[in-house]
């Protein structure tokens, strides 16, 4: 039943590409926040479609996700989801070093989100000959159900979840997220076929 | 002859092309490493040339094994070539004796620019 099954040379390949996507948002994050960022090794995994409401949905009071859609060429597209343990949430308004009437917290939170999507999302189309454009990023309410919600608002339908578990350490505090990239099946078979022409080039 | 080359990195596709943006008559000298510790139990071992060494590695990552080629005098030309590509890790590792810094994905013309540029090709 899963579209997205993957050989290990795939999975290989998927894992360099987000790498090497992941290091590029890395610096940008860096250069935002003015300070030096220490990334791990992002771990990847498929997420069944039931499996990721129930989880998040779960832990929905102590979660923040902040959503943005995105577009490519030859039917890429998607939703990223940027999902915050509430407590480092909390944290990215002293990383940001804003004054507390600036910009408000859920801003905050926004702009790093987006920061880190967009770019992530670029860098990682640039190396399968894509291009983005992005909807607005989008703090979803901390009200329970709201992504159940707001993934039922979609305009496409996804049959597909990768979940990129970050795990970012900025100075003297470590924060983790994870993006959660939720895909049409289409672009499944599309990043697919992009791997595979990778592949043969070896 | 051509050199006795290390390449460590944890993506098999990343040595790949690494790998063949080199010489082919180096193809015949040349180990690969999938993490820091085989990186330098290799370089203990044997007497590598040139190293081109990732730095996001589970376990011990490249900074890692920068120091122990220092803390174990070994000689050899290290080319970091990594996805973590801000300014102050660039510094950092040049201060730990890398002779180059180089973005991925490797580009072979830019591998082979800066092999020349050190005199090794």
């Amino acid at each position: 039943m899963n579209a997205f099954h993957l050989t290990e040379d795939q999975q290989d390949c998927l894992q360099e590409l987000i790498n090497v996507a992941m290091g590029q948002a890395s610096d940008q994050l860096a250069r935002y926040l003015d300070t030096f960022v220490y990334l791990k090794v992002p771990s990847i995994e498929s997420i069944s479609t039931s499996s990721l409401t129930q989880t998040l949905d779960d832990k929905e009071s102590a979660v923040a996700i902040v959503s943005q859609g995105f577009f490519g060429y030859e039917g890429i597209r998607g939703e990223a989801l940027l999902v915050y343990q509430d407590e480092d949430s909390g944290r990215i308004a002293d990383l940001l070093g804003y004054e507390p009437d600036e910009l408000s917290h859920d801003e905050q939170l926004i702009d790093i989100s987006s920061i880190l999507t967009t770019t992530f999302l670029n860098v990682f189309a640039s190396q399968i000959d894509n291009q983005m454009s992005y909807n607005a990023p989008k703090l979803l309410p901390s009200a329970q159900n709201s992504l159940s919600e707001h993934l039922q608002q979609m305009t496409f339908s996804w049959d597909f979840a990768l979940k990129v578990n970050i795990n970012y350490q900025v100075t003297d505090y470590s924060f983790n997220c994870n993006m959660i990239l939720l895909i049409p099946e289409t672009a499944i078979m599309n990043i697919k076929k992009v791997i595979d022409r990778i592949l043969e080039d070896f | 002859m051509s050199p006795a080359v290390l390449i460590c990195d944890d993506s098999n596709m990343a040595r790949k092309q690494v790998l063949r943006s080199l010489p082919e008559s180096w193809h015949d000298n040349l180990q690969t490493a999938t993490n820091g510790v085989e990186a330098l139990t290799i370089l203990r071992a044997s007497n590598i040339d040139i190293l081109f060494l990732d730095l996001t590695m589970p376990g011990i990552d490249g900074v890692g094994v920068l120091q122990g080629i220092q803390k174990l005098n070994i000689e050899c030309s290290v080319f970091v070539i990594s996805a973590d590509i801000q300014p102050e890790m660039q510094s950092k590792v040049l201060a730990l004796g890398a002779k180059a810094f180089l973005q991925k994905p490797i580009k072979a013309e830019r591998l082979t620019q800066e092999l020349q540029q050190h005199g090794l090709l």
